[in-house]
């Protein structure tokens, strides 16, 4: 048997997944819609004081995006698990990390981006002045992938239970509190004048971090989780 | 290594190891440790309160308010204390795959919850004669709220399964990646706090400290750790008779329980 | 070009004293058996019995309670024996939103293999013709069968593990499973394959697994 190339893995995986998007391509905008909502009530609650929301947009959109990509999390191994093809990746003759790097991959691409390019207008909906745009653009170009990664580390040890909805949100919190830290840090800081690299730069190696271990721990957290 | 210095030791303590993985030696053994562990906690919790409360000096700033801290302090090592010795039980289980060592990680979860709780509690008693509020975003107690939440997640995550020891393993797993993230969030959540109020009270000074006070809180220490001996001894008994339900020995000791009771 | 490793006698799968308790409840075992190369294993058993349960530990998804499972030499779930042993399970493994033949090319992807070669041929093998571009949600329980099966003629796999291959299947559907098993054991690959005994299996069989 000849040994077949990791990189084939790799693109036929994400080229699935892909394709299964595109097959339900209406279900990408229910997170595009969802943030839209709640960067809606933002105004309600707060008043339309342009001032006071300028103030707290990015950390709005910030956690309105996340909390978003929140919801779509359940569907990133769950159909698969179902249908059994979860197994078929197990099985085949690829390193599994690199399997999952494809899919987490896909559901950035189809989730987190689309999330990225309604963020513009959830910032001008909340007078984020235009300025300090682009810092918000890459610190959630930063944190969305960090979300993903470790959202997904998170959804593969609930797999093998029935439903994990509030549980997914209680288990991602502590690994998310220092990605929003750092990420609205930046933002704020862009704000009012400072030095915004440092957050940034903070976020990035994180990023880096997260995209050498998480795969791995991924694949470890799913045998564990499908080991029954 | 230092190990193989003391090979009679070593040989006692790999020969203890495996003794303690059968569980009705543990369950034995733990039957016969609990009593003392729970005297021993009695017995130094009077003495501490005792010299925390009634013979430490009132502090020349705070009056008696800061006496909290005989609960407070001991109750915030001992959350973090139980967070390693869950997340140390759920390595050896993981890798070992060890059924006791998932047991002691996953009973002591909700006891290292529980210090937990009672540390945000005492915290926020603290806070209001301090800062005038319930609650402030201290670097400290912010990291504390996120251990809960850890703990919390770990436990939710453990009864999702229907399969316990399944959901053990996976628990552990979330407690391992929970000790890499822990840091992360304290470092983030003390920089964070400096970006956005600058310096808060602190909750405790190291250096103001007298041996009239230290003494009381470290009784304390060990009362609180003596205290996690006997739950979880206790719990660990418990759980144990419910997963080996089925065995010989479960049923002869469920068999003498009945005959006595 | 020959798809399959020329044949020659190995021992490919290697079960000693392999036991299995759920939550301290034995199901099966302790169970001692050899596949060899150009061998059909029947395992038979009630419902429950736990084939299935043995076949995910053979597979290497799951862990035993005791006892080694060897395939082809190496410990079952070993990164290096990946893509040895193939499992057909109740699960088929196939993604309703897609065609047969995109389902089929992520497999065939999976294992490193070009996805256009023999995919048509195989298809007419296992009598989808004419489905190739169907989604499998369209498909009946019989066809979703037969379009799993044909992942076992394009992928290499040298050991078939397969759950209750029959089910679902017509008349000409068992033939073809059988006509499979054959061509498996004639390249010195082997199979083991469940049963509930519903289905009157054509003796194939050189060894039989009994689970109580």
């Amino acid at each position: 048997m000849s040994a077949p190339s990791a990189r084939t893995g790799y693109v036929t995986i994400l080229r699935r997944d892909l394709l299964l998007a595109w097959r339900r391509r209406g279900e990408a905008a229910f997170p595009v819609l969802y943030a839209l909502i709640v960067a809606t009530l933002f105004p309600f609650a707060l008043g339309p004081e342009g001032a006071l929301l300028a103030r707290i947009a990015a950390g709005v959109v910030l956690v309105t995006v996340l909390l978003a990509m929140l919801l779509a999390l359940d569907g990133l191994f769950r159909p698969d698990v179902e249908d059994g093809s979860l197994e078929q990746l197990l099985l085949a003759p690829q390193p599994l990390g690199l399997l999952l790097a494809a899919k987490i991959l896909a559901h950035w691409l189809t989730t987190a981006l689309p999330l990225l390019l309604a963020s513009p207008l959830l910032a001008a909906m909340l007078h984020l002045p235009v300025a300090v745009l682009p810092v918000l653009l890459v610190a959630l170009a930063l944190a969305t992938p960090l979300m993903s990664l470790l959202g997904a580390l998170v959804v593969a040890l609930t797999v093998g239970t029935r439903r994990s909805g509030m549980l997914l949100a209680l288990m991602l919190l502590p690994l998310m509190v220092p990605v929003v830290i750092f990420a609205a840090g930046a933002v704020s800081a862009a704000q009012q004048g400072l030095p915004f690299i440092a957050p940034l730069a903070w976020l990035g190696a994180a990023l880096v971090l997260a995209l050498v271990l998480a795969p791995a721990a991924c694949a470890a957290a799913l045998r564990i989780a499908l080991d029954a | 290594m230092n190990v193989h210095s003391s090979p009679t030791l070593w040989n006692r303590l790999v020969l203890w190891y495996h003794q303690m993985g059968s569980p009705p030696y543990f369950y034995a053994f733990a039957g016969r440790w609990r009593p003392w562990f729970i005297a021993a906690t009695l017995i130094t919790a009077a003495i501490g309160l005792y010299g925390g409360l009634l013979l430490a000096p009132p502090d020349y700033q705070q009056g008696d308010a800061y006496r909290i801290i005989f609960i407070h302090v001991p109750c915030a090592w001992m959350s973090l204390f139980t967070y390693a010795f869950m997340a140390g039980c759920g390595l050896v289980g993981l890798v070992w795959r060890v059924k006791l060592a998932e047991i002691l990680a996953m009973e002591a979860a909700p006891i290292g919850a529980a210090f937990t709780f009672v540390t945000l509690v005492t915290g926020s008693l603290w806070g209001k004669p301090m800062w005038g509020a319930w609650w402030t975003w201290d670097a400290r107690l912010t990291s504390e709220l996120v251990l809960l939440f850890l703990y919390l997640g770990v436990i939710g995550l453990y009864h999702a399964f229907e399969d316990t020891r399944q959901g053990a393993r996976a628990a552990a797993f979330l407690a391992l990646i929970g000790v890499v993230n822990l840091p992360i969030v304290h470092y983030s959540v003390v920089w964070w706090n400096t970006l956005h109020q600058g310096t808060t009270v602190q909750l405790f000074g190291p250096s103001r400290i007298t041996w009239s006070m230290l003494w009381p809180l470290l009784t304390m220490a060990l009362s609180t750790h003596l205290y996690l001996g006997w739950s979880l001894l206790g719990r660990a008994r418990v759980a144990l008779l419910e997963l080996e339900g089925g065995k010989d020995w479960a049923r002869a000791i469920a068999l003498k329980e009945a005959s006595r009771g | 070009m020959n798809p399959r490793p020329p044949p020659a006698v190995a021992t490919l799968l290697e079960v000693r004293e392999l036991a299995f308790a759920r939550r301290d409840e034995p199901v099966f075992g302790p169970l001692d058996f050899d596949l060899e190369s150009g061998e059909i294993g029947l395992v038979e058993g009630d419902n429950g019995s736990g084939k299935t349960t043995l076949l995910r530990i053979l597979a290497g998804l799951l862990h035993a309670s005791s006892g080694t499972v060897r395939v082809d030499g190496l410990a079952a779930g070993d990164p290096a024996a990946a893509g040895t042993a193939l499992l057909l399970g109740h699960q088929l493994g196939l993604k309703a939103d897609l065609s047969v033949r995109e389902n089929l090319a992520t497999a065939a992807g999976l294992y490193g293999r070009r996805e256009r070669c023999g995919l048509d041929d195989t298809l007419v093998e296992v009598g989808l013709e004419g489905y190739a571009d169907v989604p499998v949600r369209q498909l009946s329980a019989g066809q979703k069968k037969r379009a799993a099966l044909a992942r076992l003629r394009l992928l290499p796999a040298r050991l078939w593990l397969l759950d209750e291959p029959f089910a679902n299947l017509d008349r000409a559907g068992i033939a073809l499973v059988n006509r499979l098993l054959d061509v498996q054991v004639a390249s010195g690959g082997a199979a083991l394959v469940t049963t509930h005994g519903a289905v009157s299996f054509r003796d194939q069989a050189t060894r039989r697994i009994a689970l109580s």
